[in-house]
């Protein structure tokens, strides 16, 4: 009996971590070596996948980005990030100022596109280079119906190469609030 | 691995100070900021039926064949508008879906006019060639992105369908597999 007994707790704790384990699943590509971490709760998927310093300039000094200002942002802990309402129970409303990066007992929101700009006023982007960093910037807000509405783009934490950190995503459906949190985030080294 | 080795081309370039070398290097380079196909989310095909279908905004733009294309001319058709860019991952996988669909619906009144944001011909044509299959509906270019305030859209893709009566009707955020047979026969529908 004492023997069942300490089956049942050690097959609920089997249980538990093998659901935490698959709460959040952390990937490596082969090819480039950036990490993602992926993880989907109450409907909405959320990933993200670093974007390493040379991939980041490599995409803006070819749309125009000045090197400054690229040099910059490309050491600002970019994720390419993913957003998707496949089953939440209504539309999915979020702002990224309600995020959280929450870092050595400190918490805020990622670096929103118009602080970039305020940081790049002395580097005088093109028309051009502004709208393409501008779209390829993660939206600040929006909303997704379910079954498929989503968004892929740039996301910065602005932490130094190699810090960790936790993402806590939240939303509303209908009122309702909501939160994901993506553990043991890591920038690109 | 071949980040790896594009990355000691492009430092090789970097060092010799060939400009043009080093953009072309760039240029390759940047490529691989989009993952490859395995990583990315599945497509799907849902449309958001409008809760209130409104007239359809402005989009008076210049094609790449450089005629004007208006939408109020398009009444009497249904018209999928798709906002997008070359530099746009999901803009790129959607886009041989949106030819298939072009030319399994344009014999039955279906116009794709694809609304380019922020880019020039130099840049649109050469990724248009890289398509397959390639497209032939109307690539627009919006040099300014004016269009996206117009059309409220906030991040791409983001794709519209407007109804024959000039009112929209349905709506997707991120990319789609345009292509389905069950979406082609929601926008068919349209037409009845």
């Amino acid at each position: 009996m004492r023997n069942f007994r300490h089956s049942g707790i050690l097959l609920s704790c089997l249980l538990l971590f093998s659901g935490i384990a698959a709460a959040q699943k952390r990937t490596v590509d082969p090819a480039t070596g950036a990490v993602t971490w992926e993880t989907s709760m109450h409907g909405v998927a959320l990933s993200l996948t670093q974007i390493l310093p040379d991939q980041a300039r490599a995409f803006y000094l070819n749309r125009g980005l000045p090197a400054d200002a690229t040099e910059i942002y490309a050491n600002a802990c970019v994720y390419m990030t993913v957003l998707r309402n496949d089953s939440a129970p209504g539309v999915v409303h979020f702002r990224q100022a309600d995020w959280s990066v929450v870092s050595g007992g400190e918490s805020r929101p990622p670096l929103c596109v118009e602080s970039w700009f305020e940081r790049f006023q002395a580097h005088a982007l093109s028309k051009s280079a502004t709208i393409a960093f501008r779209w390829a910037q993660f939206p600040a807000e929006h909303a997704y119906q379910p079954g498929g509405d989503w968004n892929q783009g740039m996301l910065t934490t602005g932490l130094p190469a190699a810090a960790e950190f936790d993402l806590v995503v939240r939303w509303d459906v209908a009122g309702r609030s909501y939160q994901g949190i993506l553990k043991n985030v890591q920038c690109a080294k | 691995m071949w980040l790896a080795a594009a990355t000691k081309v492009f430092l090789k370039m970097s060092n010799a100070r060939n400009d043009l070398m080093r953009w072309l290097g760039l240029f390759w380079l940047s490529l691989w900021l989009v993952p490859s196909q395995a990583d990315l989310p599945p497509l799907t095909h849902n449309l958001t039926a409008v809760a209130e279908p409104s007239p359809a905004p402005a989009l008076r733009l210049l094609s790449m064949d450089d005629e004007m294309v208006d939408i109020e001319s398009l009444k009497g058709k249904v018209v999928v508008v798709n906002f997008w860019a070359t530099w746009c991952p999901p803009c790129r996988r959607e886009m041989p879906s949106l030819e298939v669909l072009y030319q399994e619906t344009k014999a039955q009144g279906v116009v794709v006019l694809a609304v380019n944001i922020g880019e020039d011909f130099d840049t649109v044509f050469p990724f248009l060639g890289s398509v397959e299959p390639s497209p032939n509906f109307p690539i627009l270019l919006d040099r300014d992105s004016s269009s996206l305030s117009d059309w409220k859209v906030r991040g791409l893709p983001t794709t519209f369908v407007v109804a024959p009566d000039g009112k929209l009707a349905y709506q997707a955020v991120g990319g789609r597999e345009f292509n389905h047979p069950a979406l082609i026969k929601q926008l068919l529908s349209l037409m009845e």
